[in-house]
This record gives C-alpha cells, sequence and structure tokens, in this order.
C-alpha cells in the first residue's frame, strides 16, 4: 500500500468483507467472496501491489465517511439496498480506484480453488500439462481451396 | 567518469526480434559484434505459465503495458495523448518474450500503396526483394504453417505443419466457407513439431507470457544461442542513453549505463539501432549533437513521425456450446483476408485482416480485456457464466497510414531510472481508420453470427493494443522525405543503421515481425555484401 503508514483495522475488515458479498454475491454453489474469506487474501495482495493497494485504502476511506453509515454504525450494518446505494455511489464518483478495487476483489475470487471448480476451470499452473488438440487436418481446407488466387498483382 | 570498452565491428542496441537478427547474420559471416540490451536474461521457470498466479501476473510485473510493469528495466511512456498504449517488453528477446508470434506477411501490393491507390508512399523495395529473407526469417524463428493460401502468392514451404485449429478454429472456418469468404491456417513461428532442439508447443493457452518450453519463436532461444556461439557478446542490463557522433556525423560508438549506473562507452564501425519503433527514436532523439542539432540523422525532419500502431477492434462472439475455447495458442488459429485490398466501392482506403483468437482464464474474463468486465452484484453470476470460456475473438487488423502529427517525442519532464527522458507518444486516430474500423466490426458480427455465436460484443478501439510499432524513421530513396535509405542506412551517415519497426513506410495489415525480421536480415546481408571497411 503506498501509504506505508496506513493498515487495516479490524472494522476496515469488517466492511471490506461485506463489500466483497456485494461485488460477488453468493451463487447457487458457493457464498458470496466475503462470506468465503477472501478478504484476508485482498488484504494481502493490496500489500503487494501498489495499485491496488490505492484503490482498496481509497474505497474504504470513502465508506468509512459515507453519511448513512457513520449515523447507523457502521457499512456492514446498513441494510442491503442501503449498502448497494452506497457502492454505486462510489463507482460514478471514484470511477478509477472503483474499478481496480473490483478488479482486486474479482482477482482474489476467480484465484480460489473451490471457484475454479464450480465455473469448471483446471486450477493451477498451465505448464507443463497443456492441452491435447487433435492435429491440424488438412481436408478442412477443401473448399478454401478452390477459390481462385486473388491477391492483387502489382 | 566514463568506462570504455574496446572498439566492435557493429554495435547493435536492442536485442529483441530486429537486433538478434542482424547479430546472427553479421557474426555468421566474422564481423565482432557486441549488443547492448537494457534488459536481462529471463529463465523460462520465471515465466507466469509455471506459476499458478499467473492471470495476476499477467496484470501486474508481466502486464504488457510497460507503465503498468513499472520494471527497473522498463521506460515509461507519456501516453496522455494516445487513444492507442504502446505495448512491449524489455530484456533479452525484447518483445518477443511477449508476443503471440502470429506471423502473416505483407502482400505485394502493400509495397505500392501510392501507386494503387493514391495514399501514402511506395515503398523503395518490393515484395520479391524481400522474399529470400522472410524465408530466411521463417526459418531462423522457426514457421508453422501451409501453401497454397490463395489470398497470398505461392512460396516456400514453411519448416513446421499448421498448428492445431481446434474444434473452435474449425467452426469459424466453417462459417466463412458458407459465407463464401477466405480464411486460412495462421503462420505462426511456434513448434507444431519439434523443431531445432525446442519442444512443440502443448496447447497450453497462454502464449503471450513468454514460452518455458521454448515453443515460441522468442530471440532468446530461436537467435540468440546461436549468435552467442558465434562470438557475439550480448551485454545485459545496459541501458544505451546516446549514440556519440564525430564532427563528420558519422557514428563513433554507444554511451550507456551499466547496472550500477557507471557511464560506458562501447566504440564500434558502425552502429545498428534496433530498440523498436518507439525506443529507437527516443534514443536517437536524445543523441541530439552539433552535428544533428534536432537528432541524429534528422536532416529531414521526419525523425519520430509517422508513428503507425495498427489501432485495433475486438468482435468477440460468445457460444453457448460445450467447445472449450481457452485450449490452444492465444491468438494462432486462422485469419481471414477477404477484406485485405482496396474496395473503390466503400468509404475508405486499404483494408483490414481478422485474427482470429481464443479466450484466456477466469480472471481475464471477470476483469475484461478484449471487452468490458463482467458486472458486480447480483447479475454477476449470470454473466460471467455467459462469457466464460465459450468466446472466439476476431481481433480487426486495419492498415493505418502513415500521418506526421502522429509522433513520438521526448517529454520534458519524465524519465527512465536512469534519468533518461522518457517518450511522449501523441496520436489520432484517422477517419479513414475509423471507418474501416467500422466496416470490420459490421462484417465481423456476420462471420460470428454465421458460426453460431448466441451474442457478439465489440470493442471499437482497443486502447492496450500498441503491440505494433512503426514508421518514426521512414525508409525511403529521398533523403527530403525519409530517415534511412532502402538498405535501412540513414542517408545523413554511413555507418548507422535502423533496423526495426521505425524504417517501415506503411504497415499493412499483419502483424509486423516477419517484415521487421526481413528487413533486419536484408540489411545485414547488405553490410556483409557492400560493407567490408566495417569488419576487422
Ligand atoms: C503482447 C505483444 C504481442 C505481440 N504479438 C505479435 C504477433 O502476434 N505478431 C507480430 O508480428 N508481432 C507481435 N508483436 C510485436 C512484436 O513483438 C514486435 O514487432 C517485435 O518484437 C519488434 O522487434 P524489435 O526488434 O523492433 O523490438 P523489440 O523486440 O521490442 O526489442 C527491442 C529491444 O531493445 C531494448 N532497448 C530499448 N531501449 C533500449 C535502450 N535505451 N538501451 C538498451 N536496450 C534498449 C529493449 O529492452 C528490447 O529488448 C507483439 C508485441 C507484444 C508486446
Ligand atoms: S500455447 Fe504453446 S507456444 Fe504458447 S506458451 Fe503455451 S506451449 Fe508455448
Amino acid at each position: 500500500m503506498p501509504e506505508s503508514e496506513w493498515t487495516m483495522t479490524e472494522a476496515d475488515r469488517l466492511v471490506l468483507s461485506a463489500v466483497m458479498d456485494l461485488i460477488v454475491p453468493s451463487s447457487d454453489a458457493l457464498p458470496g467472496a466475503g462470506e468465503m474469506g477472501l478478504a484476508e487474501k485482498a488484504e494481502e495482495l493490496a500489500g503487494q501491489i501498489d495499485l491496488y493497494g490505492e484503490a482498496l485504502r481509497r474505497i474504504l476511506d470513502a465508506l468509512s465517511l459515507e453519511p448513512s453509515a457513520r449515523a447507523e454504525g457502521g457499512f456492514a450494518a446498513l441494510e442491503e439496498d442501503q449498502r448497494i446505494a452506497a457502492l454505486k455511489a462510489l463507482e460514478s464518483n471514484m470511477v478509477k480506484h472503483f474499478d481496480k478495487f473490483v478488479d482486486l476483489v474479482y482477482i482474489v475470487y476467480y484465484s480460489d480453488e473451490r471457484v475454479h471448480e464450480k465455473v469448471g476451470w483446471r486450477t493451477g499452473p498451465l505448464q507443463p500439462r497443456g492441452w491435447e488438440l487433435p492435429p491440424f487436418d488438412p481436408t478442412i481446407l477443401e473448399t478454401v481451396s478452390k477459390r481462385e488466387p486473388f491477391w492483387r498483382r502489382v | 567518469m566514463s568506462i570504455t570498452h574496446p572498439p566492435t565491428d557493429i554495435l547493435i542496441l536492442g536485442s529483441g526480434a530486429s537486433g538478434a537478427a542482424v547479430a546472427w547474420r553479421l557474426s555468421n559471416s566474422g564481423f565482432n559484434v557486441v549488443c547492448l540490451e537494457q534488459g536481462r536474461w529471463i529463465k523460462p521457470a520465471e515465466y507466469p505459465n509455471e506459476h499458478e498466479d499467473w492471470e495476476i501476473q499477467a496484470r501486474t510485473n508481466w502486464a504488457f503495458d510497460p507503465n503498468v510493469r513499472g520494471l527497473a528495466e522498463d521506460y515509461p511512456i507519456n501516453v496522455d495523448d494516445s487513444p492507442i498504449d504502446p505495448l512491449m517488453f524489455n530484456a533479452v528477446g525484447g518483445s518477443t518474450i511477449h508476443w503471440t508470434a502470429h506471423t502473416p506477411r505483407f502482400h505485394p501490393s502493400d509495397f505500392r500503396v501510392k501507386t494503387l491507390d493514391g495514399v501514402a508512399d511506395d515503398w523503395p523495395l518490393t515484395y520479391d526483394e524481400l522474399e529470400p529473407f522472410y524465408d530466411a526469417y521463417d526459418e531462423l524463428m522457426g514457421c508453422s504453417g501451409i501453401n497454397g493460401d490463395p489470398a497470398n502468392p505461392p512460396r516456400k514451404e514453411r519448416p513446421m505443419p499448421p498448428l492445431p485449429i481446434g474444434p473452435d478454429g474449425e467452426r469459424m472456418a466453417r462459417a466463412f466457407d458458407r459465407l463464401g469468404w477466405h480464411w486460412w491456417p495462421s503462420d505462426s513461428y511456434i513448434n507444431s513439431v519439434p523443431y531445432k532442439g525446442r519442444l512443440a508447443c502443448n496447447n497450453c493457452g497462454n502464449t503471450g507470457l513468454g514460452c518455458s518450453r521454448g515453443a515460441k519463436g522468442q530471440t532468446d532461444v530461436a537467435i540468440w544461442p546461436e549468435a552467442i556461439k558465434n562470438g557475439v557478446e550480448l551485454r545485459t542490463d545496459s541501458r544505451v542513453f546516446r549514440v556519440e557522433t564525430d564532427q563528420n556525423g558519422k557514428a563513433t560508438g554507444a554511451s550507456y549505463y551499466d547496472a550500477d549506473g557507471n557511464e560506458n562507452f562501447q566504440p564500434a564501425k558502425a552502429v545498428v539501432l534496433a530498440m523498436n519503433g518507439v525506443g529507437t527514436p527516443r534514443i536517437m532523439l536524445n543523441s541530439a549533437s552539433e552535428s544533428y542539432p534536432d537528432g541524429l540523422c534528422n536532416s529531414s525532419g521526419l525523425l519520430g513521425k509517422n508513428l503507425m500502431f495498427h489501432p485495433y477492434a475486438m468482435v468477440s462472439g460468445l457460444f453457448d456450446d460445450d467447445i472449450k475455447t481457452s485450449q490452444g495458442a492465444l491468438a494462432n488459429m486462422i485469419l481471414c483476408q477477404e477484406f485485405y485490398e482496396t474496395n473503390f466501392s466503400k468509404d475508405f482506403v486499404r483494408g483490414y485482416t481478422y485474427q482470429v483468437a481464443r479466450s484466456s482464464g477466469p480472471i481475464s474474463t471477470a476483469c475484461g480485456y478484449m471487452f468490458g468486465r463482467v458486472p458486480w452484484g447480483a447479475d454477476h453470476h449470470a454473466e460471467f457464466r455467459r462469457r466464460f470460456d465459450n468466446v472466439t475473438v476476431l481481433g480487426v487488423i486495419g492498415e493505418d497510414l502513415p500521418e506526421e502529427h502522429n509522433r513520438v517525442e521526448l517529454d520534458p519532464k519524465l524519465t527512465d531510472s536512469n534519468g533518461i527522458p522518457a517518450p511522449k507518444v501523441f496520436y489520432q486516430l484517422s477517419s479513414n481508420s475509423r471507418r474501416q474500423l467500422d466496416d470490420a466490426i459490421a462484417n465481423a458480427e456476420t462471420a460470428l453470427r454465421e458460426a453460431g455465436a448466441v451474442h457478439v460484443l465489440g470493442t471499437a478501439l482497443l486502447k492496450a493494443a500498441g503491440w505494433h510499432l512503426m514508421g518514426t524513421a521512414r525508409m525511403g530513396d529521398d533523403p527530403a522525405s525519409s530517415v534511412v535509405d532502402r538498405w535501412g542506412q540513414a542517408h545523413d551517415a554511413d555507418n548507422i543503421f535502423v533496423v526495426d519497426g521505425s524504417v517501415f513506410v506503411t504497415c499493412a495489415a499483419v502483424n509486423p515481425t516477419p517484415t521487421i525480421g526481413a528487413l533486419a536480415l536484408r540489411t545485414a546481408d547488405y553490410i556483409d555484401r557492400e560493407r567490408s571497411d566495417l569488419k576487422s
């Protein structure tokens, strides 16, 4: 995170988790991103990559200043439609940081093996496994090969 | 104080697609060659494909965009005045580490656009003159493909058969057949079978991030080992800041910073610039001197100007069948050149190629690359499912015409980690290119629907698409309207050569690297034949 003195409080972690559940809500197979316990991963990645660290800090800062959240005892205590409205406001007012923040949530969510299993993605590195594909079969050229050469002579 | 090295015959700046080819060719003929490269060697085990977090690395320390990576060996680029971001990689192998190795050739007509269509300029050479060097570069890098393409002239047998086109490629090919449109298996510098001690591709899918199998034609594995065996000294972590010249304007060598930040001078009989279409004009502009007040060899005033990018549109078809579209080399299945040549009934000149490409992993799908991000919130899962592992992309490569206002300059403030001025890129999409892309988007939708796509999403102009950097030190016969001659030799100094995409007069509607490599080999051949004065 760019501002080295900035660290997340327990309250921030609660808010982050609640926000993550809104960004990627529960599906038929899995709970939401926050409920899956991925806030810690998001915090870790944000600590490694400035771009995401700054986005996370700005978004949490902005949510802590959100008037309705202050009145009600914190973002996590708001009704769901109020939370969504607060996020939508950030999305239009803080385009760049919100954008990176959503990327951060998606990155940790779609790095998780449980999610890979759910969406049918083979987890792990691409190599050395690769994929088997049938070798090129020239019979597929039958139609296009019949065409007269049409490149422009000069 | 500057460290001065023993002199060499040929000093090459940059170790990518072009610099490596020149080093190999001239060292084969007994020239002493030193190459300065600002980056380092990358070990195959470092490539993201070997790591679980490869998709995260693709967006951070392995991003295509040097401004996102921000590594010490990268230089920043000011893109405030460009809707397209230049992309490149800085290491031994240059951008061939990152490239997807899709390797079509220019068509004969591409060298004659002024004569044929009355636009831009003709090249000072023909397809026929370049053909043997295309063949040689194909052989060197390892080309997979097949003869018989009706859209291109007949040519020598490729060293390897085509890569598998996969069920997704077949689906698209059959759609083109039904429409009566051209298509052909893509030429690729990717091994379809083992080649010269390198393994065959195993279709892992992520070609754009370095191939740890050595199956992709990257110059660090395809060319450098042999060049080094020939005696070339490849000096890494060496960042050039100026080409030095004498009072007659001839090059005496180049000054650079080593890894410890010390200034070094490498004297040479000739200097070959191969730092790509942005890096080369940057260093030439930074080499202004008494002999060259406006930048090295810039008597024409055209250094840095006429930047061409190949503006890209991407049209994606979403399918609802079981074909997995992430399996196989990312952008290497088939291409379509039905609309390649000028059609005078249309409202634009020149034409375009469709490069048919695959999809990537779950993070790229969610965060979006070819088209926008999957929305967050209640609709997220349904929309993700619609887009994941079932997308075929028609990438539109349109011919961008050269315009002087599209250019590279030195930024007055921004610098790299050594304090060398960074480039600033100025680029505006021309109305011709816009109309060309719009036509391509409409036709792409027709083709994707014919193939069975249930939804079609398009990106009218991809920002992160400055893969091809061309035109900024153009070649020509007239010193008033070009920076280098037909051999890549500067008009202003007979021992300064440019061999990267900077020399392009026009950019055709195909990926440029086979043409860059062929031109580089041709320049090296010229030096070997005609410039024995440069050999000790
Ligand atoms: C993601 C991506 C995908 C691509 N896909 C394709 C494709 O499918 N087909 C295709 O034809 N092309 C593709 N390209 C383009 C292709 O990579 C380039 O055209 C080609 O590599 C250009 O070769 P070059 O020698 O001009 O420059 P590069 O290969 O970029 O090499 C330039 C070298 O110069 C070095 N350098 C720069 N400045 C300095 C300095 N001051 N001092 C010392 N060294 C310096 C750099 O570190 C670099 O290693 C792609 C590019 C990218 C980024
Ligand atoms: S798809 Fe093939 S060429 Fe590309 S990285 Fe994987 S193995 Fe290498």
